[in-house]
């Protein structure tokens, strides 16, 4: 460890879920004043912001100075604000360009802080400003969507054999079992099998417990390079690996996008997926998760149903995935689900996690991806987290 | 080579998408990449200027959804899939009508191509002639 170290100093969250009685400002408050206050810093020593946000332009007409609007009410000016928008992706880019300024030098503590509020008071503009993380001048008029996106990848791996529609429906009990268990989640709700195969049909084969939902909410982390913040006397955890890509024009046959990035964070860390204690991974609707396993290299293609089936995945296994609840349970405020993932997983490290915490993690690796292309997510970014401290 | 000819080409909404009876787009004459619609610079080699191309009408049906969550001027259920177009074409999404039966993966398919300023403009069905 050296002081090119970057180091995860506090972290916070909103609980995700309607809070329709609050807006942008009062969700960015309580997520960054809590990872502030984690970091036992205050504004005034925040050198940088990095904004993430993906809808607000559209559902509150905040399309510009979207990070400045939000964080003059908790005192933080002049310092550079820049606002991220990639999609459902925008919180982990948000956190790698906070990565990026503090090995350039440019900063020593940043803050990076994603917010997203969704329920307005037309669902169906909520549903329209979704349906513009696709390339519109390809797609409009079609009525593509992210559930529609999702069920296609899925029939393709189910019609191949790779996964069964029971995979699917394990996958989202799964999801929903942790979420029970995290006071930040959307649903807290324990679901059977049969509620999740009887509930309505969305995009074949999803059913609506499968899917993510309609979000408010918000996360924030305060990333500084090492020594720039006064030791807190808890375990530290510092970024190993920060990586993104952008989704290419597919022919059908090419690896995944997310493999792609996997691969990358795998090699800068000098890491393998056999290093992965913990991860959160992206599972807008809850089987994608499975899909994920394969990607991120977990198991070998075709074998994640086998993998979710021998309980590794459970919080309790050798390797809990999305420990949160995910997507599809904790929730998806869009622009602050990366960095909600980043949270769950610093609190996993730390031994924080209360009621869903993994067997002594020692690295955690974070999946985030974001809008589509032709069968492709437009962005992918992979990050992989590390406690240096002892566990004993 | 170089890039010199992306600056010349035409203006997006020049660019035809379709001739009435299968999609046009661009394919590349160097490395043979296909695109829809057309693109100014080749996403596989770099090349400048991929030539103007209209696709085979047929492709496969890679996969599909039936959509049960209906939105204002969309109304449900409706079906979509991934469609890859012969002959080296490009893949593409699209809605899928099939006069109700069951849509299944790697069907043949055809393109079709509705009036000007049809929303959708084009959409698949089942490849009668080879399907």
């Amino acid at each position: 460890m050296n002081t090119d170290d970057i180091e995860i100093a506090g972290v916070g969250m909103h609980p995700f879920g309607r809070f329709t009685g609050s807006s942008l400002k009062d969700l960015n408050r309580v997520a960054c004043v809590s990872a502030l206050l984690d970091a036992g810093i205050g504004v005034h020593d925040v050198d940088a912001v990095y904004a993430a946000n993906a809808m607000a332009g559209l559902l509150q007409g905040q399309e510009m100075i979207r990070g400045q609007s939000v964080m003059r009410e908790i005192g933080i000016e002049r310092v550079p604000v820049t606002n991220v928008e990639n999609a459902c992706a925008s919180g982990s880019t948000a956190l790698r360009q906070a990565v990026l300024a503090i090995r350039a030098g440019s900063a020593e503590v940043v803050l990076v802080a994603g917010v997203e509020k969704m329920f307005v008071e037309d669902r169906a503009r909520t549903l329209a400003a979704l349906e513009s993380a696709g390339d519109l001048d390809v797609v409009s008029g079609i009525g593509l969507q992210f559930t529609a996106v999702y069920g296609m990848r899925l029939r393709r791996l189910i019609a191949a054999g790779r996964l069964t529609v029971d995979d699917l429906v394990a996958v989202s009990v799964k999801s929903h079992a942790n979420g029970s268990r995290n006071p930040y989640a959307q649903h807290r709700e324990v679901v059977s099998p049969a509620e999740v195969l009887g509930s309505r049909p969305i995009a074949d084969p999803l059913t609506l417990l499968m899917c993510s939902s309609i979000c408010d909410g918000a996360a924030a982390v305060v990333l500084a390079r090492r020594g720039a913040v006064p030791p807190s006397g808890r375990p530290a955890v510092r970024i190993r690996a920060s990586q993104a890509a952008t989704g290419y024009t597919t022919t059908g046959d090419e690896p995944s996008l997310t493999d792609t990035c996997a691969s990358a964070a795998y090699a800068e860390a000098g890491l393998g997926p056999e290093d992965v204690d913990v991860a959160e991974v992206h599972d807008a609707m809850a089987p994608a998760e499975l899909i994920a396993y394969e990607q991120l290299g977990f198991c070998r293609p075709g074998d994640a149903g086998a993998l979710l089936g021998s309980g590794a995945t459970r919080i309790e296994g050798a390797l809990p995935v999305n420990p949160s609840g995910g997507l599809s349970s904790r929730g998806h405020a869009v622009g602050a689900t990366g960095l909600a993932q980043i949270a769950e997983l610093t609190w996993q490290l730390r031994g924080e996690a209360t009621g869903r915490q993994a067997h002594r993690p020692r690295v955690g690796l974070a999946h985030n991806n974001g809008g589509w292309l032709e069968g492709e997510s437009a962005v992918s970014c992979v990050h992989l987290l590390e406690r240096t401290t002892p566990w004993d | 080579m170089g890039l010199t000819a992306a600056l010349n080409v035409p203006v997006t909404a020049k660019r035809p998408r379709d001739n009435g009876n299968a999609l046009t787009g661009s394919r590349c004459g160097r490395c043979g990449a296909a695109s829809f619609p057309a693109r100014a610079v080749c996403h596989r080699c770099g090349t400048a200027a991929p030539a103007a191309h209209t696709f085979a009408a047929t492709g496969v049906l890679l996969t599909h959804t039936t959509v049960h969550v209906p939105r204002p001027g969309l109304p449900a259920p409706y079906t979509l899939g991934q469609v890859a177009l012969d002959d080296d074409g490009p893949v593409v999404f699209g809605r899928v009508t099939t006069d109700g039966a069951e849509p299944a993966t790697g069907m043949a398919v055809r393109v079709r191509v509705g009036a000007e300023g049809a929303t959708p403009r084009y959409w698949f069905e089942p490849d009668r002639f080879t399907g």
